[in-house]
């Protein structure tokens, strides 16, 4: 019981201090450092900011939103 | 490492990005069809139990029927194996059978697939050691079988969230510290660079689950400590496996691809770090709010309370940093299968986190603990947020895997539309019916019977929504099942961008 108990305040300390130490190396590491850039290692070449990179099959968002947009400006065009 | 740490990506080109995707094949195509599974199973037993509140011998025949058959085949079998089989499909069994299998099959067999396939691409390396992964994966399901099996033949605990006799949790256990040490592994072997947040998400749910299983499991079955200690062991564990396991998975899943679908980073990256950050100090300290009213010390449950009402930071940093990542480009929505489900999710997400507060609150509490209330809450909750995001993952994860599109966008849309409605008015006739309970419990001039009889109609309807969920889940498991097949859509199509090889 005892060893249990022992176990459990020692992992209950492991883990704690793990957390404080996880944020005193990303502090240190400069992860806090500069977080525009940061924000933006998910985008790469092929997949750069401002492409859409899910669509359901058989559609094109690109050419679809272009369309959408060209609607608009041909209602606004033969409105005015 | 120096502290000029190198924040941009080494120059990281298609064919690495497609390799490591095909890395991930095996196990994680094992972790999804497994939770696909696990889903129409938890699915049937949602459904009995449902049907049960109000036809209560709804299907008991069938397991009377079986203990039928299998003594005319051996009548020597005992009579106490035969009661077993005879109560298989009772209520108190078909509950806690359909609460394991849609959180532990489904939810974290998915969410483990989804934290496999995110860490390879994070840590911008191929997946290590693909085989031992795999093992896991298979260890983790036969502790479900064993699990689910046990509970229906009378071996439940009866500790809701640790209903899995230890045989079972051992190997569930087992499986899950392997994936955690398997995450360790692949961090230390990352490509230098930023970490980004979701991988903070990612590595701290890895990180508390196994120690937060482990020791619930200690403290309550193998060394159990005594009178309502136990009660509180129980709910700190039950509330951390949503707040500290389910939680940081679906934020991961959402602060990785509402950015990547929409092509532009997330609004605030501070506000996310923040987030992070708040959501470990506040939400190990709810688990007392579900035990209001309960023999415990007052300053336990107040604690509690503080702490739950004080998530209301995380949440709200979140939310807004999500609605901001978003704003300008709602648009997406009618395009991107993901991005309905993942927004769908994170917006359940602020609701239940919001609502989860306010019930914490003690005189809220008095009049919707143990109704109906509760339910619709936790269904809003893991549902509503977690599935959904799940789902949302699924879309944009399988076609990478399998190298083909989704077969048809008809389905994807039935899917979306039948878990989006089912969903909504499940938790709004919870709610509903809930109020009504507890406002007639606290009523002593109402009866029991009353109460009960009032509420039936809800029970009722809310099964019928659970038809919808079930048209859902039948339609996304069977468009998963040609995908595996190899009968989705050829060709490198929008889904996949840029053919893979390119």
């Amino acid at each position: 019981m005892a060893i249990f108990y022992g176990l459990l305040l020692a992992s209950m300390i492991l883990l704690g201090g793990s957390a404080v130490y996880a944020l005193y190396w990303a502090a240190e590491d400069g992860q806090f450092a500069n977080m525009d850039e940061g924000s933006k290692v998910i985008f790469d070449e092929r997949e750069p900011e401002g492409e859409i990179t899910d669509a359901f099959p058989g559609i094109d968002p690109k050419r679809e939103i272009a369309r959408k947009k060209a609607r608009r400006l041909m209602k606004q065009a033969t409105n005015s | 490492m120096s502290t000029a740490t190198a924040n941009i990506p080494d120059t990281n080109n298609a064919a690495d990005r497609a390799a490591i995707d095909r890395s991930c094949r095996v196990p994680v195509l094992t972790f999804f069809a497994t939770a696909i599974f696990w889903l129409l199973a938890g699915t049937v037993f949602a459904l009995l139990a449902s049907i049960k509140l109000h036809h209560p011998n709804f299907a008991i025949e069938i397991p009377e029927w079986s203990a039928m058959v299998i003594r005319a085949l051996d009548p020597f079998i005992p009579a106490s194996t035969v009661d077993a089989i005879n109560g298989a499909l009772t209520f108190g069994r078909v509950r806690p059978a359909h609460l394991n299998t849609v959180a532990y099959g489904w939810a974290a067999t998915a969410a483990l697939g989804v934290c496999i396939w995110l860490m390879a691409r994070l840590c911008r390396v191929q997946l290590r050691h693909s085989g031992f992964v795999t093992a896991a994966g298979v260890i983790w399901n036969i502790g479900m079988f064993v699990g689910t099996g046990a509970i229906l033949f009378g071996q439940s605990t009866s500790v809701e969230w640790l209903e899995f006799p230890p045989y079972a949790s051992f190997l569930l256990f087992i499986a899950y510290a392997l994936i955690s040490i398997w995450a360790v592994d692949m961090f230390v072997h990352r490509k230098p660079g930023h970490v980004y947040v979701s991988q903070w998400y990612l590595m701290a749910a890895l990180f508390w689950f196994p120690w937060l299983y482990g020791t619930a499991n200690i403290l309550i079955h193998l060394q159990p400590v005594q009178g309502s200690v136990q009660a509180i062991v129980n709910w700190w564990y039950g509330h951390n496996a949503l707040g500290l396991w389910f939680t940081p998975v679906g934020l991961a899943a959402a602060y990785y691809f509402i950015p990547k679908v929409i092509g532009r980073p997330v609004h605030s990256y501070y506000l996310s770090a923040f987030g992070f950050w708040s959501l470990a100090l506040f939400y190990s300290w709810n688990g007392g709010h579900h035990l209001i009213g309960g023999p415990l010390p007052a300053w336990v449950i107040t604690a509690s309370t503080v702490a739950s009402v004080m998530m209301i930071i995380p949440v709200v940093v979140t939310a807004i940093n999500h609605h901001m990542t978003m704003k300008g480009n709602f648009h997406v929505l009618e395009y991107s299968p993901t991005l309905r489900f993942v927004v769908f999710g994170a917006m359940a997400y602020t609701l239940a986190s919001l609502q989860g507060s306010t019930m914490a609150i003690r005189s809220l509490n008095k009049i919707t603990h143990f109704t109906d209330y509760t339910i619709g809450h936790s269904h809003l909750g893991l549902y509503a947020f977690f599935t959904m995001i799940m789902f949302g993952s699924m879309y944009y994860i399988v076609p990478r895997l399998v190298g083909a599109e989704w077969r048809s966008a008809a389905l994807i849309k039935i899917h979306f539309w039948s878990c989006a409605y089912g969903i909504i008015f499940m938790v709004l006739i919870l709610t509903v019916g809930g109020l009504i309970q507890g406002l007639g419990l606290r009523d002593a001039n109402i009866s029991f019977k009353d109460i009960v009889e009032n509420t039936l109609f809800y029970k009722v309807v809310r099964s019928g929504t659970g038809f919808l969920l079930t048209l859902g889940h039948v339609v996304f498991a069977f468009h998963f099942l040609l995908m595996l097949l190899r009968l989705g859509r050829s060709g490198g199509g929008p889904t996949l961008f840029k053919p893979a090889n390119g």
